[in-house]
């Protein structure tokens, strides 16, 4: 390494960056704690708390930018220790955390503000912003933690607390199962991290991001491609990216503001985190950043695809979530420059998405909670603030320029073209293929909820806008939006520079303007299409379809195949190990244990209660022991 | 005539053992001149002052490395640290003994003659104030267990062993309630501890007559030199390991024990299992890695296969027990073949983990017999497995103590039967005993069965009119137990400070 | 033939057998005890052989100490037995056979 990274120890204001994750944490722990008895203003602590910490963030962030060293780590006390391994729970506040910090509390801010009016008349409120602030204080242990164990740390609460969020409405069977399927697929992508920590310690003999980062290098090729492999596979269980994608679609059974918190702006970017924090072990090996990209490719495309053809408007956000995510991936696993557009990309869908999700809670808060987009139509009539904010996150979602979208996507796609090999064209063709869809569906989505004739079912009469406490953030977001990207583009790269090395741009494969140029007009391509299927709206109930829509509707098989490859042969083994553990294992011991009652029981029988015989069994003793004695001196064994 | 030089006898070094058999002989004295109302009054303060003083003593000459009264007594680490253990473990036994409040008239009667009920036992139990002639009793053991461990030459071992033997053979047969039991269990100790005594002193004859002389050094240098007859040195050390392996309990001349235990007072099994098993380990200690260990590479084999004869009976006669004290007495045996496994180490470290071994065992059953003595009915104490059925819904506090208690002695973590284990496997391991290492482990996993069976019957099943009701221990009896849970959790929580101890203690002197 | 010491070695092996196998096939509490008694002073015996043997005076000493000690646990023994036969009124070592298994 040409450089070694050096963490500064924090002072000032940045000692207190504990009180980040504190407070969030204590507010949880308040409302879980104090049941019932905090109904009536549980949810406000809940908001003042990620308020207090998103402030809190900000005086952090300008606090580091006046810091010579821009990495400041606060190491508050000896987590694990065991012979030579030690893992202190320490804090680490960068460029790369700082943003995601901003991210989490400041998007997280307003959800929960959301969340106030959304959650109004569910009695389980409190519970819902004690399980929201437990999330964003696991959140901000897995950004903040200045070494692996303390991000597996995170990684793991905010597993839990999707878990728990997922099954919010746990007398559902389905948002219960969706609960469990999360769960089980996250599991997959843990067990890998867990490994890649042990491998890490194993090989290096330390899990902090300073000492992995100055000791990579010495690695071998095969090492580090096996680390990659795993982080990656860690990576993907947490963002939904194939091959581990069907939990994120069904964990739209949970309440509205955790889609979009969780499982839109914050927990599913968590993989993109942990690949750009581990940037020295993917930049290390060429062949993992392939499989980086080829996994990012391929997750955008799979995720556009499906997202044309769902008609739960959650559904199709969910699954827009798995392509823009895929764009991320494609951002980091090309590398370099692109390491930063891939966060830049990261923000911006972070507003985009919450504004997303929160405009389709806020109709199915007008609409009965109705989720089917063939039963709405003509809405823009009733629900102006939502529609509006609602279209330009959808502008901005689409990459129209000058909204945040273009700024964002247009340069991965301009990355992709740079790569140096004849991959350039695969995977550039691919984001922009990507880019098309993403157009088209989302589009389809819009035109279909707001305009158009009403198909609405006959319970509904008067669909209502949502009250200000729900729209007042849907305003900010759609704010942000439409200028985050824009603004970012620039600083931000320039921002994170310490963390993900200098900006090095190869030479596209086309000129810059050319894709430019395309990636607007295929964007307009697939809109205008969108707009001219169904701008009269569509049928409402399902229609035949070609073999790649039936498909498509069917989530390209992925459930199925999970079925068939991993859940039938899973079960069939976990029935053969219980045969095999009742038959073989436990009859071995109830065998073991009924021959040692059975020797037990003869044996005490030989305890006469004669005293004659005990001294007959003392003779024998010493006449054998005796004997063994001169045997063994004089060597009759031998 | 030539002048008689006596040889030079260092007070302060014996000082313990002068107490406590001093203060015996008080008691004796105390029993013939105080009225029998208040001979427990003056008993027992003064056998806990006489402990604590030699406790003092002991503690004060830690660190001393001598011979004394000629080359008859050794003090040194593993004799100071054995002393000092048998005095602590003597004072919470005899806090057992001196209970009085469980039944009125207490566990012990004068004359093993006097019938239950009889006129004079009646009296008794109207609070004439009970037998105490058990505590002289007591301090003679006690007394002669610190002269065992300590003792350099054969001839003192052996007096030392009868000296601490024969007061126990009398505590056995006190018990006031099924006297029958107590009286057999009595007699057969005494039989086969006296046949145990006649081979070990057979051993010692033939041992002088190899190296013509009885203190450990002179029979090490024996022993290395190689010179006289094999017979004479092998068959010695076999009837002397004997001796020692009776007291141990160690198989197959392990018969006794669990007679004797169900037999004896409660009280009383707990001091034999705590503070005899101490004494015969520290001398069977004192003889192989003093004397003996030039013969290491001979009577390692021969033990070692008794160790693991030990554990296997232990282990397995104790899945059918349906007596709760024999089931202990089978534990007591299965661990005479864990500290076995220590001792066979032959390395400081097996030292070390043998004396650690012996006090966290100490504690905790004497804490398991403290809880036996508490579940009783209107006949005594109730031991009878079947009516212990239940206990966990009747007394949940009692019954989670012992739950705590067996599980120690199944070796799980976080109690001191873990650690002990651990370290006593760990020194055989490092000593290359690797054989009963996996002896050790298998035996447990068998062990583990009678106690969990303990464990289940008394929370999964459902109290029966018969399961009878555990007693209010009174103060003695509380901190007895109180006492032994704490050090059986502190030992397994952090075990370092005492295990520094043995480590420092580990040295014997030649 | 001359008596050599080894004679009076020969002597207390036998007494310490016959002493050992008494003790197995009588029944009589006293006799048995009696047959322990025969067993410490077959080791009594080889002491002082040894002693002589050896050409030191340590093994008589020790004879003399066993003997004191033997006298002890006579006494223990006694006591025991007695008891033992005024509550049972027997005192074979058989009919003692409650503790058992």
């Amino acid at each position: 390494m040409e450089h070694t990274v050096q963490f500064a120890p924090a002072t000032g204001l940045l000692s207190g960056m504990w009180l980040l994750v504190a407070l969030p944490a204590v507010s949880a722990a308040v409302l879980l704690l104090l049941g019932r008895r905090a109904d009536r203003w549980g949810h406000w602590l809940g908001c003042l708390s990620v308020g207090a910490a998103f402030v809190l963030g900000l005086l952090s962030f300008f606090a580091l930018r006046g810091q010579e060293n821009r990495a400041v780590q606060l190491n508050l006390w000896e987590f694990i220790s065991a012979g030579s391994f030690r893992v202190d729970f320490g804090l680490l506040f960068d460029p790369l955390s700082a943003v995601f910090v901003l991210l989490i509390t400041g998007v997280g801010f307003l959800i929960h503000v959301y969340a106030v009016g959304y959650m109004e008349h569910d009695e389980g409120r409190r519970r819902f912003f004690g399980y929201f602030n437990l999330f964003v204080a696991a959140m901000l242990v897995l950004v903040l933690g200045n070494n692996y164990v303390m991000t597996f740390l995170g990684w793991e609460g905010v597993g839990l607390a999707s878990y728990l969020l997922i099954s919010f409405w746990y007398v559902r069977p389905s948002a219960a199962t969706a609960g469990k399927k999360a769960f089980l697929m996250n599991r997959v992508g843990d067990a890998a991290f867990v490994i890649a920590i042990f491998l890490l310690f194993a090989q290096l003999g330390t899990v902090n991001f300073d000492g992995v980062a100055n000791q990579v290098h010495t690695l071998s090729s095969g090492v580090t491609l096996m680390l990659g492999l795993l982080l990656l596979l860690g990576a993907t269980g947490k963002s939904g990216q194939f091959p581990l994608t069907a939990w994120l679609p069904d964990a739209m059974e949970g309440p509205t503001p955790v889609s979009a918190l969780i499982h839109a702006a914050t927990m599913v970017t968590g993989g993109v985190y942990l690949i750009a924090r581990s940037n020295f072990i993917f930049t290390a090996n060429s062949t993992l950043q392939l499989v980086v990209v080829s996994v990012g490719a391929l997750t955008l495309l799979i995720g556009a695809i499906i997202g044309c053809a769902k008609d739960d408007i959650k559904r199709v956000l969910a699954w827009s979530t798995v392509s823009q995510i895929g764009y991320m991936f494609l951002g980091v696993g090309l590398g370099g420059a692109a390491y930063a557009l891939a966060i830049v990309h990261l923000l911006a869908h972070g507003f985009f998405k919450a504004g997303l999700f929160l405009g389709a809670g806020s109709v199915m808060h007008g609409m009965r909670d109705q989720v089917d987009i063939r039963r709405f139509g003509g809405l823009w009539k009733y629900m102006k603030i939502t529609w509006v904010t609602f279209g330009l996150a959808w502008l901005a979602i689409i990459g129209l320029p000058p909204l945040s979208g273009f700024f964002s996507k247009e340069p991965i796609i301009v990355a992709a073209f740079e790569r140096k090999d004849w991959t350039a064209w695969l995977f550039g063709i691919a984001a922009l293929l990507g880019a098309g869809l993403t157009a088209f569906y989302m589009t389809r989505l819009f035109m279909l909820t707001f305009h158009g004739p009403k198909r609405w079912t006959d319970d509904i009469e008067h669909p209502h806008e949502s009250p200000p406490i729900m729209t007042i953030p849907l305003v900010l977001l759609a704010v942000g939006s439409v200028a985050a990207g824009g603004l970012m583009v620039g600083p931000v790269p320039k921002w994170l520079t310490p963390v993900l090395g200098h900006e090095v741009r190869g030479e596209a494969v086309l000129a810059h303007s050319a894709i430019t140029i395309l990636a607007i007009a295929v964007t307009l391509i697939g809109a205008g299409l969108a707009y001219l299927l169904f701008r009269d709206g569509t049928a409402t109930a399902p229609q035949p379809a070609g073999a790649l829509v039936t498909a498509a509707r069917k989530n390209l098989y992925i459930d199925a195949f999970n079925e068939a490859v991993f859940e039938k042969p899973g079960i069939f083994l976990t029935r053969a190990l219980v045969f095999l553990d009742g038959k073989g294992i436990d009859g071995a011991v109830n065998g073991i244990a009924a021959s040692v009652g059975g020797g037990s029981g003869r044996l005490r029988r030989l305890q006469t209660g004669f005293v004659r015989s005990y001294a007959m069994s003392m003779l024998t003793g010493a006449l054998l022991v005796v004997a063994a004695f001169l045997a063994v001196q004089y060597g009759w064994f031998a | 005539m030539n002048d008689l030089k006596l040889p030079a006898i260092d007070y302060a070094a014996l000082a313990p053992m002068l107490i406590l058999f001093g203060v015996a002989c008080l008691g004796v004295l105390v029993e013939a001149a105080v009225p029998r109302a208040r001979r427990g009054l003056v008993q027992v303060p003064l056998g806990l002052l006489g402990l604590v003083a030699a406790l003092v003593f002991v503690i004060a000459e830690a660190g001393t490395r001598k011979r004394t009264a000629g080359e008859a007594i050794a003090i040194d680490g593993p004799a100071l640290f054995l002393q000092g253990a048998i005095i602590v473990l003597g004072v919470v036994a005899l806090l057992l003994i001196a209970e009085r409040s469980l039944e009125p008239g207490g566990p012990f009667v004068a004359q093993p003659a006097r019938p239950v009920g009889s006129e004079a036992d009646r009296s008794q139990a109207a609070g004439e104030g009970g037998a105490t002639e058990a505590y002289p009793l007591v301090m003679f053991a006690l007394a002669g267990m610190l002269l065992f461990v300590a003792a350099n030459d054969l001839l003192t071992m052996f007096v030392a062993l009868e000296v601490f033997s024969l007061p126990l053979y009398l505590l056995c047969a006190l018990a006031r309630r099924r006297r029958l039991l107590s009286q057999e269990a009595a007699l057969k100790y005494f039989l086969l501890g006296a046949y145990a005594s006649a081979f070990f002193l057979f051993g010692i004859a033939l041992i002088y007559g190899y190296a013509g002389a009885i203190t450990f050094s002179r029979i090490h240098q024996a022993v290395t030199a190689g010179t006289g007859s094999g017979v004479l040195l092998f068959a010695g050390l076999a009837l002397l390991a004997i001796g020692l392996l009776f007291k141990a309990a160690a198989a197959p001349f392990h018969v006794w024990t669990p007679d004797v235990y169900q037999g004896a007072p409660t009280p009383i099994t707990s001091l034999m299992a705590a503070c005899t098993k101490t004494a015969a380990f520290g001398a069977l200690l004192r003889v192989l890695y003093v004397g003996f260990p030039g013969a290491t590479w001979d009577f390692r084999p021969i033990i070692g296969v008794i160790a693991i004869l030990t554990m296997l009976v232990g282990a397995v006669l104790a899945v059918t027990q349906t007596d709760m004290k024999r089931l202990l007495a089978y534990s007591s045996i299965a661990n005479a073949g864990y500290l076995l496994v220590g001792v066979l180490a032959m390395t400081p470290e097996g030292v070390s983990s043998t004396l650690f071994y012996l006090v966290a065992y100490g504690f905790t059953v004497i804490a398991a017999f403290a809880v036996v003595t508490l579940v009783r009915d209107a006949d005594g104490e109730a031991t009878h497995l079947s009516r212990w059925a239940g206990l966990g819904r009747r007394s949940p506090l009692f019954a989670g103590v012992f739950t705590f208690l067996l599980l120690a002695f199944a070796g799980i973590p976080l109690t001191s039967g873990f650690t002990s284990k651990f370290a006593v496997f760990g020194a055989a391991f490092g000593g290359g005993q690797v054989w009963l290492v996996v002896a050790g482990v298998v035996t447990s996993m068998l062990l583990a069965f009678p106690y969990l069976r303990v464990v289940v019957m008394m929370w999964l099943s459902e109290p029966g009119e018969s399961t009878p009701s555990v007693s209010v221990p009174g103060a003695f009896t509380s901190a007895a137990l109180v006492i032994g849970v704490l050090v059986t959790l502190l030992l397994g929580v952090l075990p370092g400070p005492l295990l520094d101890l043995t480590t420092r203690a580990g040295d014997f002197v030649r | 033939m001359t008596l050599t010491p080894e004679w009076y070695l020969l002597l207390a092996a036998a007494l310490f057998t016959i002493g050992a196998v008494g003790v197995l096939i009588r029944r009589n509490a006293i006799v048995l005890f009696m047959c322990v008694e025969l067993m410490l002073n077959a080791a009594n015996l080889a002491l002082v052989t040894f002693s002589r043997i050896n050409g030191t005076l340590d093994g008589q000493i020790i004879a003399f100490f066993v003997m004191v000690v033997a006298a002890a646990e006579v006494v223990v023994g006694l006591a025991i037995i007695m008891s033992i036969f005024r509550t049972r009124r027997s005192a074979s070592v058989d009919d003692s056979n409650l503790l058992k298994y």
